[in-house]
């Protein structure tokens, strides 16, 4: 092991790669087990990792920047593009951050409509990483089911919302619109088929005697590492902190919902696997609740003034809410302008696909690396924005 | 590892036999769903050109192209989609004023033949261009009940139908400073309503001012096309408010409160600041007879031109119409004498009491000045023509109005009959009201048909005025105990070939009768021709009505103008106000040929 | 959040304090003492979890306002720790040593905002911008319609105002 390591020198590990020893390989920008492009620069000597770089920017448009010129309302249909296979989230905080700055409160009805949106979108991104989590593994035929399955959720996104990828239906103000005749019964169905979908890939794949023995004992996150990397969501439960933005800080009518929070205490890729599995469970189960629960009719939205030359009262403020990563955050700064004059967008990749995955790497297998990599469940767009 | 681990995944070969999810869509066409934004489909009647749907999207995919020609209310722009930039978040149906833009469920667009300029295969302009979803039902509409605009107007606050019978106290309030930014708010800046008003006053930069919180900028705005926003801002026909992109689905911005609200926010000591009018004199004297809004209006540009301009008057009060003609419950004399004063301020001299004809002959004028604008507007009353109109006890609405502003006492009893449907027929029966006399309207036609404004009936109602309608006037009879008792017709709507409304035909033998002490005539004025002699009247060209005139108010002697209500259609205070600005240019190109 | 305030006012200049909500409060602190303030928290009084570092561009008043938002877990109470530093020689000190990932939050700053972290791993590697020429791209004075327009080519747009055309089209002469 002693010879693996180059000396260092000046904090730097310093090798030559002309000495046949150690050879540098680029591991993406495209992948399939993440959703977006983002590159790893692999620096392995003989079959291991040595020293890993992140490389992100392949999607970078500027989102940060193009909200600084864009009405309030004109911001909207951009920020769902942060986060291709969870655009929810983006939509909700954009709009619960609007709304606290200029103190207005939307109806219930919509509250527990915007709840349902976002659990659909939590169960319909937990169904594409459990594919790609299984594909970095080498069973595609898993995430031929989740992939397929994903499609029938996005069919309920396009009966409710008029869309199946950017939704663009929480509206600063509300949700666009009720939901559809027969939507209900629909949705059940789909609930029930992705329930025993989950089943079999508890069979297939957690079962699943490779699966165990490549994912065990990989890329373990101790509870220390948790604060110490900004680690959130199923990476840091599967280090046994019982930490989730729905319960530590409800928002919407979370508080009105019976669920518990998954932990794990491997804080391996194979127990990272598993809360993710019970939190698809655990979100088809909230979406049942939300529909049983959800008063029947009432207002969805409220008129704002004047859309097209809002000016929201000087101010700043944090909000964040829980997404299939963990804990997404807007920071939102306003001068009382008809533009936002900042906005942050906080997410949970940034943490995990930089600093945490770089560390984590060190001394892992090259055939291993695809299957950690999607084990931190990253989605690139929301680290550059 | 154990077994069960090894065995558990041999479960996948149960998925073998089960039926595939997948479709195929090449031979199965998979419809969107009922809500699904597809591409845009575009209602081209309902359609007004507005621009709202390019102004809200963010990726100005949407650009205004000429479908139409422009017509009051609609400039005949329809938006041509950029399909290269649209992001589908409609928000452009959201937002549609008229609602005429909505969105099909088609997601497809196949076009064949690339030989056409690139840009064309991906735009098109919904509506215009056919495409195969046009007569798609399913697709994105704006929800019932979610609006990205506030439809409803901030109310007007106002007196009490019984408290305002009491006296001639203005009856509405004005808007506050809080209630005006509020209404503003609303406005979504199209500049639709500039083309319909007659002075294409620059209303949505007016409304953007008042938003803003800009008040003198405003003020200074609306100085640009009307000396008077203080009247107009009370008394104007508003036809702006008619084509105004809300009205379609909601309530029009009230853009005459709005008006007011600027003008009620300045103190008149503070006009001159603001408007910093600094004159230069030119040299030129121009005359003007009549200072009704036409007149005077044409003053002020002229004035500030640099003109010296003499305004003869044949009352002892400046303001015309406005004055003699608007109760003082609409438009108090104060405000009226606001916008006088400070047209009066900038050196334009009125000459009271002064009838062309009787004080002064129209010859001299002609010979003294360099050009002359004449804006008499329409002072002669028409006459009923029915049998026992020249009974005493029968008046005309002009003469009660003028003699209500003229202090002089006006007996009209206990009741009163007004008969007409117009403007001036409401303010009659309003000041009647105001006298303590009950009154009962008749017209001829139904209530809809009332040329009146609309808000004018309403308030008339309110304050328990009684309208009597499709009722022709046939005879008026003196009755014994010295009243008057007026004999008139039912009459049935009919339409007639080629006429544009149905017209009122007396229902054979109806004959009703109504009592009443005083009956006033309302039902229009036409022009007094008797003062106009002289040789200078020899040149000038007559119509069968009016004198001939062109757009600018030109008349066949290119130094004598006209405008104001003896010229235009319309006959009210904003078109004269508008004739006067132009004719105030006409004037000025006259002697600045080069001038533009 | 009040009472944290009063506490952390004995040991540290910090002022601007200001109420968000129940669970989230601002406060200034003085460019010399974030480290220590920081340190203060995550050791003493429970903010363990940076949630974001991000900076705002006050051209105006010629500053970067960069805030370190922290998050208490037990208390579940958020406070953001607000820096101003000039904007004519924005240097500010690191954070990696106190969270991993404050590097990455670093290298980020400086590619975007120029704010430079002397000490930070790799602060000075391109993350997100490589091959990028230009000024940093998120201060304020970087104008991005400007750059598109001068380096891509555009499609010719044909857009009429309403107002305007209806003018030309209705009464061209008045």
């Amino acid at each position: 092991m002693q010879s693996l390591y180059p000396p260092i020198v000046n904090g730097k590990a310093v090798y030559d790669l002309d000495s046949q020893k150690y050879i540098r390989v680029w591991q993406g920008p495209q992948h399939p087990g993440v959703t977006g492009n983002m590159s790893l620069e692999l620096d392995i000597c003989g079959d291991q990792v040595i020293k890993c770089n992140t490389h992100v920017g392949y999607l970078h448009r500027g989102f940060e920047k193009l909200m600084e010129r864009r009405r309030y309302i004109n911001c909207f249909p951009i920020v769902c593009r942060i986060c291709v296979p969870e655009p929810d989230t983006n939509e909700y905080l954009f709009a619960a951050g609007m709304e606290e700055l200029m103190g207005v409160q939307i109806p219930e009805k919509a509250m527990w409509l915007r709840a349902l949106n976002l659990e659909l979108s939590r169960l319909a991104s937990f169904l594409m990483h459990l594919g790609g989590q299984s594909g970095a593994f080498g069973m595609g035929t898993v995430a031929q089911w989740t992939i397929a399955y994903r499609d029938y959720v996005l069919d309920l996104f396009e009966e409710l919302t008029g869309a199946r990828i950017y939704h663009m239906y929480m509206t600063p103000g509300g949700v666009r619109g009720d939901i559809p005749e027969g939507w209900i019964a629909h949705t059940h169905k789909v609930l029930d088929g992705a329930s025993k979908l989950l089943d079999e890939i508890k069979h297939v794949m957690l079962n699943n005697a490779i699966f165990k023995q490549r994912a065990i004992g990989l890329g373990v996150i101790t509870p220390e590492m948790v604060d110490h990397y900004g680690i959130v969501g199923p990476n840091a439960r599967c280090a046994g902190l019982k930490r989730d933005v729905r319960k530590d800080n409800p928002y919407l009518i979370y508080d009105q919902l019976d669920f518990e929070v998954e932990t794990e205490t491997a804080g391996d890729a194979y127990s990272r696997t598993c809360i993710r599995w019970r939190e698809t469970h655990q979100s088809i189960d909230l979406c049942r609740q939300i529909l049983a629960k959800m008063p029947p009719s009432g207002a969805v939205h409220i008129t704002l003034p004047n859309v097209l030359h809002l000016k929201i009262p000087a101010g700043q403020t944090y909000v964040r809410a829980e997404s299939t990563r963990g804990e997404y955050g807007y920071f939102m700064v306003s001068d009382g302008s008809e533009f936002p004059r900042k906005v942050t967008v906080r997410g949970p990749s940034y943490s995990h696909a930089m600093a945490l995955l770089e560390d984590l790497l060190v001394g892992v297998n090259i055939a291993d690396v695809a299957g950690l990599m999607v084990s931190l469940h990253t989605y690139p767009p929301e680290i550059e924005r | 590892m154990n077994l069960k681990d090894i065995l558990s995944p041999l479960y996948v070969w149960k998925r073998a036999f089960e039926k595939p999810y997948s479709i195929n869509t090449l031979s199965k066409e998979r419809p969107g769903a009922a809500r699904y934004r597809g591409f845009h489909k575009n209602d081209l009647d309902k359609c007004i050109g507005c621009g709202t749907c390019a102004e809200i999207c963010q990726n100005q995919s949407i650009e205004m192209v000429p479908v139409h020609s422009a017509k009051d209310g609609d400039s005949g722009l329809r938006p041509k989609i950029d399909y290269g930039r649209c992001c589908w978040c409609a928000l452009c149906v959201d937002i549609c004023p008229s609602g005429s833009l909505t969105m099909s469920n088609s997601y497809i667009w196949v076009e064949e033949g690339l030989d056409r300029d690139v840009q064309e295969t991906y735009c098109y302009i919904p509506g215009a261009d056919q495409k195969p979803w046009d007569s798609e039902e399913l697709g994105y509409h704006r929800p019932e009940g979610y609006e990205l605009l506030r439809l409803e107007r901030v109310p007007m606050p106002h007196l009490p139908a019984e408290e305002r019978l009491e006296s001639f106290v203005e009856m509405v309030k004005g808007y506050s400073r809080e209630l005006a930014i509020k209404e503003a708010d609303r406005c979504i800046q199209c500049g639709i309503c500039t083309a319909t008003c007659p002075a294409h006053m620059n209303i949505p930069a007016y409304i953007k001012a008042i938003r803003e919180d800009r008040i003198a900028e405003g003020l200074k705005i609306l100085y640009e096309t009307n000396p008077f926003p203080g009247v107009c801002g009370r008394v104007c026909t508003r036809r702006c408010e008619d084509v105004c992109a809300l009205s379609h689905r909601g309530e029009a911005i009230s853009i005459r409160w709005l008006k007011r609200y600027l003008t009620d926010c300045i103190e008149s000591k503070d006009y001159q600041g603001i408007l910093n009018s600094e004159v230069v004199p030119n040299g030129k004297n121009i005359a003007i007879i009549g200072s009704g809004p036409g007149g005077l209006s044409a003053a002020y540009y002229l004035a500030k031109l640099g003109y010296r301009v003499e305004i003869f008057e044949k009352n002892s009060a400046a303001g015309g119409m406005l004055r003699y003609g608007i109760p003082e419950y609409r438009l108090p004399y104060a405000s009226l004498d606001k916008d006088i004063d400070y047209i009066l301020s900038l050196g334009v001299q009125i000459h009271y009491n002064t009838a062309v004809g009787k004080q002064v002959r129209f010859d001299d004028i002609y010979a003294r000045f360099d050009a002359v604008f004449i804006s008499t507007g329409l002072f002669e009353p028409f006459i009923i023509g029915i049998k026992g109109e020249d009974t005493p006890g029968v008046i005309s609405g002009l003469k009660l109005l003028d003699d209500v502003t003229n202090g002089r006492e006006v007996r009209l009893g206990k009741h009163v009959i007004v008969v007409g449907g117009g403007n001036v027929a409401m303010d009659a029966a309003r000041t009647a009201k105001r006298l303590g006399s009950e009154v009962t309207v008749l017209y001829r036609r139904r209530l809809e048909d009332m040329p009146a404004d609309r808000e004018e009936i309403e308030e008339a109602q309110e304050e328990k005025v009684v309208f009597c309608c499709q009722a022709i006037p046939l005879e008026i009879e003196s009755t014994s105990d010295g009243r008057l008792a007026m004999i008139w017709g039912k009459a049935e709507m009919k339409i007639v070939e080629g006429a544009k409304r149905p017209s009122p035909v007396l229902i054979e033998g109806s004959s009703e009768r109504l009592v009443a002490d005083t009956i006033i005539a309302a039902i229009g004025q036409g022009m007094n021709f008797s003062w106009m002699d002289g040789e200078a009247f020899a040149r000038i060209k007559f119509g069968k009505w009016n004198i001939e005139a062109d757009r600018w108010g030109r008349s066949s002697d290119q130094k004598v103008f006209i405008g104001g209500d003896m010229f235009n259609r319309t006959a009210d205070a904003i078109s004269a106000i508008a004739d006067g600005h132009r004719s105030a240019r006409a004037i000025d190109k006259l002697f600045n040929p080069s001038n533009e | 959040m009040e009472t944290l305030y009063k506490e952390l006012k004995q040991y540290f200049d910090v002022d601007e304090f200001s109420v968000q909500k129940a669970s989230l409060a601002f406060l200034r602190v003085p460019k010399s003492q974030l480290v220590s303030l920081l340190t203060h928290m995550k050791d003493i009084r429970g903010y363990t979890h940076l949630v974001m570092v991000t900076c705002v561009d006050y051209l105006e008043q010629d500053s970067f306002l960069l805030t370190y938002l922290l998050h208490n877990y037990s208390t579940h109470c958020d406070l953001g720790i607000q820096v101003s530093i000039s904007r004519q020689n924005p240097v500010m000190d690191g954070i990696h040593h106190l969270w991993e990932q404050g590097r990455v939050y670093q290298r980020e700053l400086f590619e975007m905002f120029g704010i430079d972290f002397p000490g930070s791993p790799d602060v000075h590697e391109p993350m997100i911008l490589e091959g990028w020429q230009g000024p940093p791209p998120m201060r304020r004075d970087f104008d991005t319609k400007a750059y598109s327009e001068a380096t891509y080519s555009h499609r010719p747009r044909d857009h009429k105002e309403p107002e305007e055309y209806m003018k030309q089209q209705l009464y061209p002469e008045d």
